[in-house]
């Protein structure tokens, strides 16, 4: 069952980082557990119960202020107490591992104890409250987790070759362990540490940790007393303070957990580069410059390896500026496996967000911070709010460098002792703390500029006496610095971590949305022109493709950025008619293998395609000029020489325009051509009922026209033109596209020219021995010679795409028959030109004989049979024409085109070709003039 | 005041790409100065420094930004109100100079509607020996100068590092900044005696680095 929770508690963990904003409020009680003990991720508590202890070693000094009572916690790996009504007074989180030996002991005034015996050699008696049965539960749960944690314990000889505790009281035969060599450590130990040792009394504050050491355990199993946290406030001893710094943020468990994942990163990702690795470069020798060891290679390799590799552990993070300031400061105390695993728990527990690629940590801490001021210093607030002065712009680089470049190293490093042990709260206490004792100093400026001068100065100030003038000895040998840390932690220990959630929650949402408009603007900013997309649609582009990569938060920048292709068919598919046709099976797997080849020629990799990429991608299918879309569609199918297309690729192109234009040959999309007919058909309609109605008045008829709501016109007939129209263009193509294809030059040759032209055209397709190929005229050709085709890639296609389709959008953007007749009925301008057109026509024709009229009576019009045969005078281009009417009907120049088209026409006339498009527009007028 | 040329306050901003040099422009002018490593900018850092164009003096309020891709999203906190920004990129980076596009059309989106903004090709040691073969240059003067009149900016070509043409971008963006410009909160309290005494003339280049009291 454990192993079940743990997962799930896991999985909880994960997704919590990732997507959810108000963190503080849905964490889980073991997650919380987890965090406030600095456990790592994925302890789950087994049991638990009230205790009193007694604990006690060979060098006991320590006189509990009671008897410790609260609640022992059993987790898969450690055992965790912390004093009910004083938490300082006493409590640990004890390893597992460095348990030695559990017993049950005798006892009258209780009916259970267990003795605990440490590897520090401590004797912890739990003495456990409650119900017998609860009891065993517990102590059974303990023997279970114990013998599991069996195999862990190999670990911990090792580990404890790496603490310096161990290693002080080992050389003093205090304990067991036979340590020889000095730990690794930090930088400090070769290039000595900052600040003069004799000033920091190193010695003495050696010596009580020492003694504490040998009382109160160490390491993983450390009982934390009143005299612990008193001696972190002092200030910890140099050559102590990483190993007392990972102790209290809870990364020396997770290098003990991970004893060799720091050198497999960095063996693993050895030669590999990345942008990360770029931007620490840059700043590799721009760390902490003046302390002596990042002027030699040895402590810029450690601190290029610790970043590097943190870089490769958590990408998402990668490397943020400030980052190699406080690593710089965590190798002078630490090892490198040491600093990594604390660079760890710091970016990702103890400031989550501060270093992330939106530092949504930073800003939003920012705006809690000045939240904190307005509501402890209500008059300073004031000043700045009617100075219009900019908080953060001072306090911003305090929070992110973790004051490391701001406070001279020594106190910063007394801010960081405090920080590791109690959190992000020190960097707000301490920041408020600052601008209090200023308070009446910055009363008096006016701009930020000015606010960061004087601070500038109080912080080089701090090793002077805060009270200069005073008469009282002791009072004026007081430091700034000590002043700060007790204005910091007395005055303001009201700011507890419980209020910094109240106002983060308060502030998340609004800074959240900030952040996402800004990566919005700043990623639109950044997106390659695209010409044919404005800015509207493409900010729906974007998202509608962030809402579909659903693992990234734009605000946390966390995730991936990139769409693989089950996400790219599914943002293709909300915004592509042709693809949300109810069509078989097989067209449908056609279509998803022409979405997959936009998917690999619009993106650069052949896994993922990213937002710019896609919007170049879009830009193209939207491209209105219809040489240039016919091109970009031709594009898609060369083979390797990129100009042509292969035996296969036409194929595999008429198969594919077949099934993309599945979705207009089953009608469930009409194009223009249709609409146009429907139009007719509808004019057609009304016009004779206009006429029926007004036969005498009929010439001067010009005035408004009512349409009808309801016109029958046969639905049937007008979408089986559409089908046929779809059929025949796609059939057309393909017997064109062989027909016309070019043979192979180099087969030509071989074959010496023997073959006749029009062999290889009847057997084109039929033939593999006679390799062809289409070029881009060719291509262009076959396609003008097809009007359903050619509106298809100046009109049809890109108006089936809608880009600009809102996300939230219920609109069905496909119109059946249905929606485009009520659409054409309801708006009325279009049917009410043709009906006047038609009234117009019919008065020129009434001027003139009837026999001139005579020959528009097309055999045609028999097609629509609703439609009066007396006044057909249909656009020509709505309706296939057969040869003969051709002749009848049309000029000599609309005819030449249609010719044209039909054979070989020059691709040199692309003007002509384009001119052709809008000609559409202006037939039917041509054809009236031609009648009169 | 009696001062006979109260020095006008003005805030200008830096941005850029990472390491274009923009910390090194702001060494140079402040302090006539050049490191090769210098830290890097964390947020941003403010300095200081008077400028005498004519008979009217400036003191310019320099926030000098991060260029890390990822302090973009404060850079907002630190050219609102200002009244100058220079934008610049590295002649050699091409990217820098995308860039720098970018964030012009940032500020024109986002910034004050006056903002004067200086257009700042830097590293122009780097190519300044070379002839018209091979080059390490490869954003061309002509590209730079067409962006500038697009967006109607100041256009400089510099080197921090020579010291080539950096004081003429202050001095040309003083010349143009409008009178009115400068708010006239700022202005007045930066006639208060306390904080005019500790700046410097223009033609020194000391670095300002004391507050007042």
């Amino acid at each position: 069952m454990s192993f079940f929770e743990n997962l799930r508690s896991k999985a909880v963990n994960t997704f919590n980082q990732v997507l959810d904003k108000n963190k503080g409020e849905k964490l889980s009680r073991d997650e919380k557990f987890c965090i406030d003990n600095h456990l790592p991720d994925g302890e789950v508590i087994l049991a638990e119960l009230a205790v009193e202890l007694r604990i006690s070693s060979e060098y006991s000094l320590i006189e509990y202020n009671s008897v410790p009572q609260g609640r022992v916690y059993l987790t898969n790996h450690y055992i965790v107490f912390w004093d009910a009504y004083d938490r300082r007074n006493c409590s640990f989180v004890l390893n597992l591992s460095a348990v030695k030996k559990v017993e049950r002991v005798p006892t009258n005034s209780y009916g259970f104890a267990l003795n605990l015996t440490t590897h520090s050699k401590l004797n912890i008696v739990l003495y456990l409250i409650g119900l017998r049965s609860e009891s065993e539960k517990f102590a059974h749960s303990l023997k279970m987790t114990l013998k599991s944690n069996l195999p862990n314990i190999k670990k911990l000889q090792p580990f404890m070759q790496t603490c310096y505790s161990e290693y002080i009281l080992a050389k003093n035969k205090i304990s067991d362990e036979n340590i020889e060599v000095v730990p690794p450590g930090g930088l400090g130990l070769i290039y000595k540490f900052p600040g003069n040792p004799k000033e920091l009394r190193d010695k003495s504050k050696m010596k009580l940790w020492f003694d504490l050491f040998r009382a109160d355990g160490r390491n993983l199993s450390l009982i934390r007393t009143n005299m612990f946290h008193k001696l972190i406030r002092v200030g910890l001893p140099n050559r102590l303070r990483g190993e007392i710094w990972e102790l209290s943020c809870g990364s020396m468990y997770l290098r003990l957990d991970n004893p060799d994942e720091y050198e497999r990163i960095l063996e693993e990702n050895k030669d590999k580069r990345s942008i990360a690795i770029e931007e620490i470069e840059k700043d590799l020798n721009r760390s902490l410059p003046e302390y002596s060891a990042y002027q030699n290679p040895d402590g810029i390799e450690r601190l290029r390896k610790v970043l590097t590799a943190y870089s490769w552990k958590n990408p998402q993070v990668g490397y943020c500026q400030a980052m190699n300031i406080v690593t710089a400061a965590l190798l002078i105390f630490m090892s490198e496996e040491q600093a990594f695993w604390c660079l760890n728990v710091l970016c990702e527990r103890i400031v989550p967000g501060y270093y992330s690629k939106t530092m949504y940590g930073t800003l939003l801490d920012q705006r809690v911070f000045e939240s904190l001021v307005e509501d402890t210093m209500p008059l300073l607030w004031q000043h700045i709010a009617k100075h219009d002065i900019q908080l953060s712009v001072v306090s911003l680089p305090w929070f992110l460098s973790l004051y490391l470049n701001s406070l001279p190293l020594v106190y910063a490093f007394r801010i960081l002792d405090i920080f590791f042990q109690h959190g992000p709260k020190t960097l707000f206490q301490v920041a408020l703390a600052i601008l209090k004792i200023n308070g009446e100093e910055l009363l008096q400026l006016e701009d930020d500029g000015m606010f960061i001068q004087v601070i500038k100065n109080y912080f080089l100030s701090l090793d002077q006496s805060a009270h200069p003038d005073s008469p009282n000895v002791k009072y004026r040998s007081i430091t700034k610095f000590q002043e700060l840390l007790v204005t910091a932690f007395k005055e303001f220990s009201v700011i507890e971590d419980s209020v910094i959630e109240k106002h983060r929650n308060k502030h998340r949402d609004s800074i959240f949305s900030n952040i996402s408009t800004f990566v919005k603007r700043t990623e639109l900013r950044n997106l390659p022109r695209t010409p044919n997309l404005n800015q509207l649609t493409l900010g729906v582009v974007y998202d509608r493709f962030y809402s579909i990569v659903e693992t990234y938060n734009v605000t946390l920048g966390s995730g991936k950025n990139t769409m693989d292709f089950e996400a790219f068919y599914r943002f293709m598919s909300e915004i592509c008619d042709f693809m949300n046709n109810e069509t078989t099976e097989d067209t449908r797997k056609i279509v998803r293998d022409f979405i997959h080849r936009l998917f690999s020629h619009w993106g650069t990799s052949s896994t993922s395609i990213s937002l710019p990429e896609l919007a170049t991608g879009l830009d193209k299918l939207a491209e209105p000029d219809l040489m240039n879309a016919m091109s970009n569609f031709y594009e898609l199918y060369t083979d390797s020489s990129k100009d042509r297309i292969d035996r296969e690729g036409i194929l595999k192109m008429s198969e594919d325009l077949l099934a993309i234009t599945a979705c207009w040959k089953d009608c469930f999309v009409l194009d223009e051509i249709t609409q146009k007919e429907i139009e007719n058909a509808i004019a057609d309609v009304v016009y004779k009922q206009q006429k029926q109605q007004n036969e005498k008045q009929f010439e001067s008829e010009k005035g408004e026209l009512k349409l009808p709501t309801e016109v029958d016109i046969d639905k049937s007939i007008i979408e089986s033109k559409q089908t046929e129209r779809y059929l025949s263009a796609a059939s057309t193509f393909i017997q064109r596209a062989f027909e016309y294809a070019q043979p192979n030059e180099e087969e030509v040759l071989i074959e010496d020219l023997k073959i006749e032209d029009n062999k290889i055209t009847h057997n084109a397709a039929l033939n593999p021995n006679a390799p062809v190929f289409l070029n881009l005229p060719t291509f262009r050709m076959v396609v003008l010679a097809d009007e359903t085709y050619e509106l298809f890639f100046s009109k049809t296609l890109q108006n089936s795409v809608h880009a600009d389709k809102p996300l939230d959008s219920k609109f069905d953007t496909m119109r059946n028959l249905r929606d485009m007749f009520d659409g054409l009925l309801a708006d009325g301008r279009e049917v009410a030109t043709k009906v006047r057109r038609r009234m117009d026509s019919a008065a020129s024709n009434a001027l003139l004989a009837n026999s001139d009229g005579a020959s528009m009576k097309s055999g045609k019009s028999t097609r629509i049979q609703e439609v009066d045969e007396e006044e057909r005078d249909d656009d020509f281009n709505t309706i296939a024409l057969n040869d003969g009417d051709k002749d009848v009907l049309l000029g000599a120049e609309v005819g030449e085109l249609k010719v044209t088209s039909n054979s070989t026409r020059p691709t040199t006339q692309v003007e002509q070709q384009k001119a052709h498009e809008s000609e559409h527009e202006h037939e039917s007028e041509n054809l009236i003039e031609f009648q009169t | 005041m009696s001062f006979p040329n109260p020095a006008k306050a003005v805030k200008l901003v830096l941005l850029g790409e990472a390491a274009v040099g923009k910390s090194s422009l702001v060494l140079r002018f402040v302090s006539n100065d050049f490191q090769e490593n210098k830290e890097p900018t964390i947020g941003a850092a403010f300095l200081t420094q008077k400028c005498t164009i004519g008979d009217k003096t400036i003191k310019y309020e320099i926030w000098d930004t991060a260029g890390q891709e990822r302090f973009a999203s404060l850079a907002p906190m630190y050219y609102r109100n200002a009244q100058a920004a220079l934008v610049v990129y590295d002649i050699t980076k091409p990217a820098s100079f995308l860039k720098a596009r970018h964030w012009v059309k940032e500020l024109h989106e986002q910034a004050s509607k006056d903002i004067t903004i200086a257009l700042v090709g830097n590293k122009y040691d780097l190519v300044e020996d070379e002839n018209d073969g091979d080059t390490l240059r490869k954003v061309s003067v002509e590209e730079g100068q067409k962006l500038a009149e697009d967006e109607g900016l100041l256009f400089f070509e510099t080197s921090a590092k020579t010291s080539y043409n950096v004081n003429e971008v202050f001095v040309g963006i003083g010349t143009k900044i409008p009178e009115s410009s400068a708010p006239t909160g700022v202005q007045q309290a930066g006639n208060e005696a306390g904080r005019i005494d500790l700046t410097t003339g223009a033609a020194s280049t000391t670095q300002q680095t004391s507050g007042c009291c």
